[in-house]
């Protein structure tokens, strides 16, 4: 039989293969990669959350403890204060839940607990009795103070993996500070780097995600991870890990710190180009995609990105404007992709496009072969076939909040796939079930303690 | 020409643990010091490594997304072999303007490499081998008995076709974690469209129509100065690898396959732009160095550059206020008493944002950086300026805890390089070497992993499979 099955997938074309490993709409037929692995999350904001939900992600049972009623600080974010998911908050009845808080704890048990009071700290330590992993992201020593810290912890369970993430560490000379995504970003050196030329009246940009934030949760999860394989196939010991996510920023400058240090040359910003390679950078078309469009993201200009740094490309390129002075002039890699050169090639690239919409440049690429990539906004990436299909942007059905367009994983796997259930509940929704089974209360004690709001 | 002498680094001495702690009470100082002597990195050659017994074939090459998966395994203690084309990867050719002068040489051959392929192939072993040809591949099937996990980023198909890619090769060691990486996806409508380097997959998923300043202010879609959206896809593939390794060690005993594009792993992270669309068709925005949903949370001017100031809830909104009012009173009293801004969601109205930062820089444009954080770290508040890259590598805290430090190479001298975030107390991650030249290890790796010798290696040299066939070309 099994040969039957060999010889029948062979025949199926590669890509119906892929399709068929990796179909968003079969999650739920496979198993969970971390299914049994208990995660208690002790935090607020992203950087933590998100850690914590792409193990939830993966099968995880992710358990966030909250501040009771209230909640965490993201549930009260929103873009402009405009779009607010209902129903209605418990606890802020005159305005539903903010969007600041999607994608950061998908799939998660939501329960309450006061850190601050002894009854608090006792249920916690409970819990993380029997966890596998407790990600945490409180300025460095607070649950240390409270008893409930890596130090004690290590005593209750020593299996349990620790994981804190922050701006600046708990040591040194910053350790007392506090941090975003934003600061992580601009003291870590990428927002001094992106954005337009310096000469060209630039400044510093910001990347609009929560980039160090988002990015750096995976980075925790990734050392929790390989924290979970050393304990489960080598010693049997949990640990203690420590992100900071400013490090994190200063980690991925590419070859900035080495140029630094061998010629004392500080990186400049180099807008949409390439530093490293040319042609390859984002060029403005003249012609908006939609140009009777009265939302300002769709009338504006198109960009695409235009890729042929090679030298044959760039020849095809060249025939395609229809321009054999530059062919000539830049023939070679070494000419095209000196500064000077970059200044002149992309002004005319903008020149010969002056006229077209971002999709007419793509199909005249696309016909020449040339790599391109049209700049999308949020709504042509939602409604794109490829992502749809793909199960990147999907339809949600969510037990609180209904209909909902949301992110699928970062990433597929064939066997065990992660995938979405659910994209959050009201603070303290799975007290009575999460507190009852684990901690051991009855109804009379969740109650009172409800009323004494310590959950 | 006289080359600019380089000031070597650090500039500044490094401070010591009692300048640091100074003044401190021994029960202030009691955790730091605690966490300092369980993470510090100067200890990590006296632990053990995660990953030790994992081995990682990197097949990838002419783009990061690879790279960059693997160098975080590598960092994680796994044996990362990167399988290169004889000659190297092309990336190694990179070099900012073309810029001969700024790559790294080989002390002995003079081979040179350029700063972003180095700073990636950290702790990796390099090989060379022509997959191209039928030997490669057969050689790579032997690879793959003695290997873990596989990452490969060939053109869709491409790998299945030459008869290695995960149909055939489960076939070979069904322990096999085999991962393709790329920028749209080996499946789907795009699938044909060229795979390519960064910012490819920044332009495909939104993340590059939503940076930058709005157009009324001159701004336009913004690319990430890095190959960003590689990082991600990277880490994210790490994160599916390392999932895949626990199932099969507690579980299955088997391997699976692996997909991760740079694009979905950005769209993962773009947090409520999916759920704000479905819900009144609105198109993520825009918004230049401020943030869409918190207020305070923004980078503006100041006196000497750029200045994070950040305090979305209420006890730092005021605490903000306060550290302004001490020097412009009426400022602190016009937003204070101002209804609109009373309440935290509020004030994230677009007109409320505006008042907002315009009085904020009223106090901003007469602090520099160092000022305008000091005075607001008393309160507590999360600040700082927009760093370059100088002031990175010499940033007291940094140097202290070291996220910059400087590695010795055997093969290119001293480099400043950014090390790895994965502090630990057990088995933290590190760096063991930085970059090896192209082939370097295929003596070793060959030997060890498949018992060839010295006619084998002689032969593939001279057919092409581990060198470049020079002669033949000049013919």
């Amino acid at each position: 039989m099994a040969k039957d099955t060999a010889s029948a997938t062979q025949k199926q074309s590669f890509e119906e293969f892929c399709h068929q490993a990796f179909d968003p709409t079969k999650e739920f037929s496979k198993p969970e990669a971390l299914k049994g692995v208990r995660v208690l999350s002790c935090t607020q904001y992203i950087l933590g959350p998100s850690c914590a939900s792409y193990l939830a992600e993966l099968g995880a049972e992710v358990i966030k403890i909250e501040a009771p009623r209230r909640g965490e600080a993201m549930r009260h974010t929103t873009p402009f204060n405009e779009p607010f998911l209902y129903p209605l908050s418990r606890w802020v009845p005159e305005r539903g839940t903010g969007l600041g808080f999607l994608g950061a704890n998908p799939n998660e048990y939501f329960i309450s607990v006061d850190f601050h009071r002894p009854e608090g700290q006792a249920i916690v330590k409970k819990l993380a009795a029997k966890s596998d992993v407790m990600v945490e992201n409180y300025r460095p020593g607070t649950f240390d103070r409270w008893g409930i810290g890596y130090r004690q912890m290590k005593e209750i369970n020593p299996r349990l993996v620790y994981c804190w993430l922050g701006g600046f560490g708990g040591w040194g000379p910053g350790r007392v500070r506090a941090s975003y995504d934003i600061l992580g970003q601009s003291q870590g050196g990428n927002f001094g780097m992106t954005g337009k030329q310096e000469f060209l009246g630039g400044a510093p940009s910001k990347h609009t995600i929560w980039l160090a934030d988002y990015w750096g949760g995976m980075m925790g999860a990734v050392q929790i991870l390989a924290a979970l394989y050393w304990r489960d196939k080598v010693s049997g010991e949990g640990t203690f890990t420590e992100y900071s996510q400013v490090h994190g920023v200063t980690r991925q400058l590419e070859y900035a710190l080495p140029l630094y240090g061998r010629h004392g040359i500080t990186r400049q910003r180099w807008g949409n180009w390439d530093t490293q390679l040319c042609v390859h950078g984002i060029i403005k078309c003249g012609k908006s995609s939609y140009p009777g469009s009265e939302n300002p993201q769709e009338s504006e200009e198109g960009y695409i990105l235009i890729s042929a740094y090679t030298d044959e490309d760039f020849a095809r390129l060249c025939k395609v404007v229809g321009d054999v002075k530059m062919a000539e002039k830049y023939a070679k890699t070494e000419n095209r992709v000196k500064a000077q050169s970059q200044m002149e090639i992309y002004p005319w690239l903008e020149k010969w496009a002056a006229d077209k919409t971002k999709e007419q440049v793509a199909e005249i690429m696309d016909k020449a072969n040339i790599n391109n990539q049209p700049v999308w906004n949020a709504k042509e990436v939602a409604n794109h076939p490829h992502w749809v299909q793909r199960g990147a942007v999907r339809w949600l059905d969510d037990p609180t909040f209904g209909e909902l367009l949301h992110q699928g994983p970062a990433y597929k796997m064939s066997a065990t796939p992660p995938r979405l259930k659910w994209a959050l509940k009201p603070v303290g929704a799975d007290n009575e079930l999460i507190l009852g089974k684990l901690a051991g209360l009855s109804t009379e004690e969740l109650r009172r303690l409800e009323e004494q709001e310590c959950i | 020409m006289d080359t600019p002498k380089v000031p070597s680094w650090p500039a500044i001495p490094i401070a010591k643990p009692e300048e640091v702690y100074a003044g401190l009470s021994d029960q202030a100082k009691d955790y730091p010091l605690y966490l300092e002597s369980i993470t510090r990195q100067e200890k990590n050659f006296e632990k053990p490594e995660a990953l030790a017994l994992l081995r990682v074939l990197d097949c990838t090459t002419s783009m990061m997304i690879g790279h960059w998966c693997s160098s975080q395994l590598s960092e994680l203690g796994a044996e990362v072999i990167q399988v290169e084309p004889p000659g190297g990867d092309p990336l190694r050719k990179l070099t900012p303007f073309g810029r001969k002068e700024y790559m790294f040489k080989d002390k002995e051959s003079g081979e040179e490499v350029g700063g972003q392929f180095l700073h990636e192939m950290r702790n990796k072993l390099s090989v060379t081998l022509n997959l191209e040809t039928e030997e490669g591949r057969e050689i790579l099937k032997k690879l793959v008995v003695h290997s873990d996990v596989v990452i490969e980023n060939g053109t869709p198909g491409q790998w299945d076709a030459w008869g290695i890619g995960y149909r055939q090769l489960r076939e070979i060691n069904p322990r096999l974690i085999y991962c393709w990486v790329g920028q749209r996806g080996q499946w789907g409508p795009l699938k044909d469209k060229p795979g390519m380097l960064e910012p490819t997959a920044q332009a495909a998923c939104g993340f590059v129509h939503g940076t930058g300043d709005p157009k009324e202010f001159g701004g336009q879609p913004t690319r990430s100065a890095l190959w960003m959206a590689d990082h991600v896809g990277g880490t994210s593939a790490a994160m599916g690898i390392l999932a895949a390794v626990l199932y099969r060690n507690n579980v299955s005993g088997e391997g699976q396959f692996i997909e991760a594009t740079s694009a979905e792993a950005i769209i993962r992270i773009l947090d409520y732009s999916w759920a704000w669309y479905s819900m009144d068709g609105s198109i993520r925005p825009r918004y230049g160095n401020w943030d869409l949903a918190i207020n305070i949370y923004a980078v503006n001017p100041c006196k000497d550059g750029y200045m994070m100031v950040g305090g979305g809830h209420d006890r730092l909104w005021y605490r903000i206020w306060r550290t302004v009012g001490d020097e412009q009173p009426a400022v602190e009293e016009d937003i204070l008493g101002d209804l609109h801004l009373r309440d935290v969601t509020e004030r994230l109205a677009h007109d409320m944002q505006v008042k907002t930062y315009t009085m904020l820089g009223e106090w901003l444009k007469d602090n520099p950086r160092s000022e305008a954080e000091r005075k607001l770290s008393k309160q507590q508040v999360a600040s700082g300026g927009v760093l370059y890259v100088n002031e990175v590598a010499e940033y007291p805290h940094f140097k202290y805890r070291g996220h910059v430090a400087e590695c010795d190479s055997p093969h290119y001298g001293k480099i400043l390089y950014g090390t790895t975030p994965f502090l630990q107390h057990k088995t933290p991650g590190r760096l063991k070497w930085l970059g090896r030249p192209v082939g370097y290890d295929n003596e070793d790796v060959y030997r060890r992993l498949l018992g060839f010798n010295r006619d084998d290696f002689a032969r593939l040299s001279q057919t092409g499979v581990t060198h470049e066939e020079e002669e033949e070309e000049e013919l």
